[in-house]
């Protein structure tokens, strides 16, 4: 028997009202080594991935976030009773520390797309052989995503100036050659999110170059992994 | 506690932007990217060997694109070398492109995703 | 189309596009996820797990592949 796993948590007996996971399936709570886990028992083995999927699994998770804070499991995570005991008891420590690490907190997200800085193309040689002219497109490409990774890297550290007060973990990916520049996972004490909200909104201000998208708050998707003893250097066990 | 203005048991998380569409048109790489990152059959590991090789190719080129941009830069390259190295840099781009459309790649499908580091290009 | 309406449409695309970034390729793995290291330093992290095949197939296709 599969069971499809949303997330674990403490402290949960029961779901205050029921709700309909993947597929339309029944959620039940699932209780290992005084953890709780939020799983769906599947009729098959395989669960379709779509979007509506990757939906009803979000909303899963979110259904407990205004009681406790939960760590999600990835999106698809379909396995065996046993090897869920088995992981649960595997990891136990882990997962427990991991709780009482997020306990309180909730994700909070932020990006930002900023316009592309473009350097001036240089004069050109009308002489140029094609290999030059390969090589002065190529100038300016490379020039252009350099000033752009400057300025990726002066706005996650502006970012991060502002909001370090605020935040109890970070998770920032940058793209400076795309539109959408950073993208950032910010770990917030439950108490402070007015604050940090707040603190947003004068920082949208005081940037008008920038584009900002807000959302939040989220389980913790971005903080919830615990390590696997699988790692080797030089090689893959 | 209080977490968000609208109905605490929500579905639907509180999302703030004044940018919805270009926001939007960045996003929508994410459910592209939707069936192709979970689904693993035989037949794709093959590709997946072949996008692992031609990503780390693909890495090094652009390395080499740099490296001569700044040698070009510094003006440490007479034309002629700027011609050949031009030309040889033009024929790489070229040949990874052929790879890249044997195995059926697109140019999305050449990243590696490197967890918490992001991605290689 | 009035601009409410529109509006309307993007926060709920808006919405919905932001809990897929949230849900997909993050969260607590269960196995296999392996990372190759080079001085300590993660390099790349290769994803075993078979999300969502059966996990038949999944030993078939893991069987498969060359090992070093």
């Amino acid at each position: 028997m599969k069971l499809y796993v949303y997330c674990v948590a403490e402290d949960v007996e029961t779901l205050d009202q029921p709700i309909l996971g993947i597929s339309g399936a029944a959620v039940r709570v699932l209780k290992l080594k005084d953890l709780s886990l939020l799983v769906t028992d599947l009729e098959t083995d395989a669960v379709p991935v779509t979007g509506d999927n990757a939906l009803a699994d979000a909303a899963v998770v979110r259904s407990i976030l205004d009681r406790t804070t939960p760590l999600p499991f990835r999106f698809g995570t379909v396995v065996g009773e046993e090897q869920l005991g088995n992981y649960v008891s595997a990891r136990e420590a882990a997962l427990k520390a991991k709780l009482a690490e997020l306990r309180g907190c909730i994700e909070m997200s932020v990006k930002i797309i900023s316009d592309q800085i473009q350097p001036e193309p240089r004069p050109q040689d009308p002489a140029q052989g094609p290999g030059a002219t390969f090589l002065a497109a190529k100038r300016r490409e490379i020039l252009g995503d350099e000033s752009n990774a400057a300025r990726a890297a002066e706005v996650s550290q502006w970012l991060h100036k502002q909001l370090s007060s605020l935040i109890r973990n970070e998770q920032v990916t940058l793209r400076p050659t795309d539109k959408m520049i950073l993208s950032a996972a910010h770990l917030v004490e439950r108490g402070k999110v007015g604050l940090y909200r707040e603190k947003l909104a004068e920082m949208r201000q005081n940037r008008r170059d920038l584009h900002f998208l807000l959302s939040g708050p989220w389980p913790p998707y971005s903080f919830a992994n615990i390590e696997l003893e699988l790692k080797t250097q030089f090689g893959v066990s | 506690m209080e977490l968000s203005p609208k109905n605490p048991l929500s579905a639907e998380p509180d999302v703030e932007t004044a940018h919805a569409e270009e926001f939007i048109e960045q996003l929508r790489c994410v459910t592209d990217t939707l069936p192709s990152r979970i689904n693993i059959d035989a037949q794709s590991v093959e590709q997946g060997l072949a996008k692992l090789v031609l990503t780390l190719i693909e890495f090094i080129r652009r390395l080499l694109e740099k490296q001569a941009v700044r040698r070009m830069e510094g003006g440490d390259l007479s034309p002629e070398q700027i011609e050949e190295l031009g030309l040889a840099l033009m024929r790489l781009e070229a040949k990874l492109q052929e790879l890249k459309t044997q195995f059926g790649l697109a140019d999305e499908d050449l990243n590696l995703d490197l967890g918490p580091i992001g991605r290689l290009i | 189309m009035d601009v409410a309406v529109i509006e309307e449409w993007e926060e709920s695309e808006l919405s919905l596009l932001e809990t897929l970034d949230h849900v997909l390729n993050r969260g607590l793995v269960i196995a296999g996820e392996i990372t190759i290291a080079v001085a300590d330093i993660d390099l790349i992290f290769v994803g075993l797990n078979v999300l969502v095949s059966s996990v038949e197939t999944a030993h078939e296709v893991l069987r498969k592949r060359p090992t070093e």
